[in-house]
């Protein structure tokens, strides 16, 4: 491979987490307000994704499966230095769970010819982690989760991560293609150059799929979605007793008292 | 794709091990799904991968499986996702379980991501509550928006129904004396995977003991305001007779251990006592504490979103708090002695 790797970033458009709040007299989720933003962990993907184009060459090219305004997401990771960004969107990916949301991701990369796909840990608004390992699975790919940091080895066609497990961590070498979350916080990602941002924010277009640019218009949506949300409550608030005390005296009787 | 429901039986618990250590989360949903398998009137069987580990499987039946399945072979060691999404995927079409429950570790959401899509199975992350409804659907609930709200997935027509599960959540089974003798009820499977097939290899593992900040009575724990100075969490800690625990900004600058962690991608915790010192309450925060029984925080800034979370609020510094606080439990433990 003497020109690089194809490298995939997956970016999801998600509301901003601060302000998504719940109607106390309904109990439902207003969502409204809320701006929408990139992942927060997906920065962390496209920073390791851009540093393993530098160390092996290639192209970035980011991909995001939502409504069309998730444009915005792929302009902000174009922003930073993503070389191309394709946008999935289809009114039959509505109602996705995390099987065919994986599925289309997975077809999409596949049709890139990627070497390497690189996602977050999990997103911030239902932050179920699955969806890496998802895309790994429908393309009988190899797959690196919780990855602290990448190390190629493009002469053998490896990738080499280091995850983070329980009590330490470990060093895996995957064949490639590979699928890959990064650990949230596993980077520092750089600032978007003014030139890039304006480029992205004005000439750049994505390239768009359809469910059936896909082939999959019959296998995605809330109809071929496994699982099924029966309802959604608000927890019960925990009632805190908010007493704010003057000095550590003052602290130190009331844990002696629950003691 | 449809598939005949009624075909599938059995509530099936993944015992995530790692060199022949269970990961007490597998403990704790085999006394979960004890609960759900006998309300469906099912079987109990515990799934055991490995190498070398029939002792485990043994020990699954003595907390209270009816039954363990075995699949014990070196390419099972240390975990990788593909042999063993490949040889889960080969039990569950060879039996059918209806429901799956698996660990909301790193390893078992790697695991459960994996072979969730060759089964097109239903797959919950991270649940918190488990029940089965009047009909014997799993009904998964598990808290979103910061804990604000808890929303309840089904999974009505594919099979398994899968759940990670976090952990920390339900109590541990204990191993009783039982009357069955446990290595008949446990079967070895056939292996289906080779290493040839596999695609990755463990290059390098290391791992030390995993403490286990859940059952802590008294928990103190720091965040970013620590500044790199974890003296004073650990010094009240130990006058409490209580655990360390951080934030996740804690964590990952490394002054307080990755196991510590408390919140949505940590550790739930119940302790009676918890005393959160210099973190900011974020929601991913709260949902790992919100079960204590009393909480207390300790933040520089009055506006800090902890103070809305806790039953006493102290505004300082908590290198000066916390010090004063560990010299006034130590004066009066003198006192008492
Ligand atoms: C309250 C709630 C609870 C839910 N619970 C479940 C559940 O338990 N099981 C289930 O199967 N579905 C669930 N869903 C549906 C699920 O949110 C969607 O399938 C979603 O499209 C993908 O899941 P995720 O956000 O959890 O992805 P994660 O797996 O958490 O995302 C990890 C990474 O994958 C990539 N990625 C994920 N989605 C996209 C995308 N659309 N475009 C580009 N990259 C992406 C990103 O890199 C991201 O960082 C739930 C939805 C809601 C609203
Ligand atoms: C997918 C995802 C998963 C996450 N999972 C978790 C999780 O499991 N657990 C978790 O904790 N976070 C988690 N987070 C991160 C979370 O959003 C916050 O970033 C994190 O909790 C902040 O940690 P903190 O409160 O220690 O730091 P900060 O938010 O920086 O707060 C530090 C606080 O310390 C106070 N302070 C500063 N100096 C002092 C002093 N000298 N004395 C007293 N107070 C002082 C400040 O006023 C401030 O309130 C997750 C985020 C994402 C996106």
């Amino acid at each position: 491979m003497n020109d690089g790797w194809n490298i995939v970033v997956c970016v999801k458009q998600v509301p901003d987490a601060d302000d998504v709040t719940i109607d106390p007299d309904t109990g439902t989720l207003n969502r409204s307000g809320a701006p929408a933003v990139l992942n927060r962990p997906d920065h962390n993907a496209v920073e390791s994704a851009l540093a393993l184009r530098e160390s092996v060459g290639g192209t970035v090219t980011a991909i995001t499966m939502g409504p069309p305004p998730a444009k915005a997401v792929l302009q902000t990771a174009v922003g930073v230095g993503a070389d191309g960004g394709v946008l999935l969107t289809d009114r039959a990916f509505g109602g996705s769970d995390t099987w065919p949301t994986s599925l289309a991701l997975a077809r999409a990369a596949a049709e890139l010819d990627a070497d390497v796909v690189i996602c977050g840990e999990e997103s911030t608004d239902s932050s179920t982690g699955q969806v890496p390992p998802g895309i790994a699975a429908h393309n009988g790919w190899s797959q690196l989760t919780y990855v602290e940091s990448l190390d190629p080895q493009p002469e053998d066609g490896v990738l080499v991560g280091k995850r983070d497990v329980e009590g330490g961590y470990e060093r895996v070498a995957a064949e490639l293609p590979v699928v890959v979350a990064m650990e949230f916080g596993a980077n520092r990602p750089r600032p978007a150059g003014l030139h890039r941002k304006i480029f992205a924010e004005t000439e750049f277009e994505p390239v768009e799929w359809s469910a059936s640019d896909l082939g999959i218009e019959d296998r995605v949506g809330l109809a071929n979605s496994p699982t099924k949300v029966g309802g959604m409550d608000t927890a019960t608030p925990v009632e805190r007793e908010r007493i704010r005390v003057e000095s550590v005296d003052e602290l130190y009787e009331y844990i002696a008292e629950v003691r | 794709m449809t598939i005949e429901t009624d075909d599938y039986r059995d509530v099936w618990v993944f015992v995530e091990q790692h060199d022949g250590t269970a990961a007490p989360v597998s403990w704790e949903l085999l006394a979960k799904g004890r609960e759900l398998a006998d309300e469906t009137d099912e079987s109990l069987v515990a799934l055991v991968m490995g190498d070398d580990v029939s002792d485990l499987a043994e020990e699954a039946v003595a907390r209270g499986a009816d039954r363990a399945l075995l699949a014990d072979d070196a390419v099972f060691e240390p975990y990788r996702a593909d042999p063993y999404g490949e040889q889960f995927r080969a039990l569950v079409e060879a039996r059918k379980p209806s429901i799956v429950l698996i660990g909301g570790t790193h390893t078992g959401r790697d695991f459960a991501g994996r072979v969730a899509v060759p089964a097109h199975a239903g797959l919950t992350a991270d649940c918190t509550e488990l029940a089965v409804d009047d009909e014997g659907l799993l009904l998964a609930s598990r808290p979103t928006f910061g804990g604000d709200a808890m929303a309840t997935i089904k999974c009505p027509a594919h099979r398994p129904q899968m759940a990670t599960v976090r952990a920390g959540v339900f109590d541990t089974s204990e191993p009783t004396e039982s009357d069955v003798e446990r290595a008949a009820a446990v079967e070895e499977v056939e292996v289906v995977v080779a290493e040839e097939d596999a695609l990755s290899t463990v290059l390098e593992r290391v791992v030390s003991d995993v403490v286990d900040i859940t059952d802590a009575d008294v928990v103190v724990a720091g965040g970013a305001g620590c500044e790199g100075e974890v003296g004073p969490i650990v010094e009240l800690a130990e006058v409490l007779g209580g655990e360390v625990a951080a934030s996740r900004a804690a964590v990952d600058e490394g002054w307080i251990e990755p196991a510590r962690q408390v919140g949505q991608t940590g550790k739930t915790v119940r302790p009676h006592l918890y005393i959160a010192a210099g973190i900011s309450g974020a929601v991913q925060h709260l949902e790992g504490m919100n079960d204590s029984d009393v909480v207390v925080a300790v933040n520089t800034d009055p506006n800090a979103a902890i103070f809305e979370h806790a039953d006493y609020g102290i505004v300082g510094d908590l290198h000066e708090v916390l010090p004063k606080l560990t010299e006034l439990v130590r004066e009066q433990q003198e006192v008492a002695a």
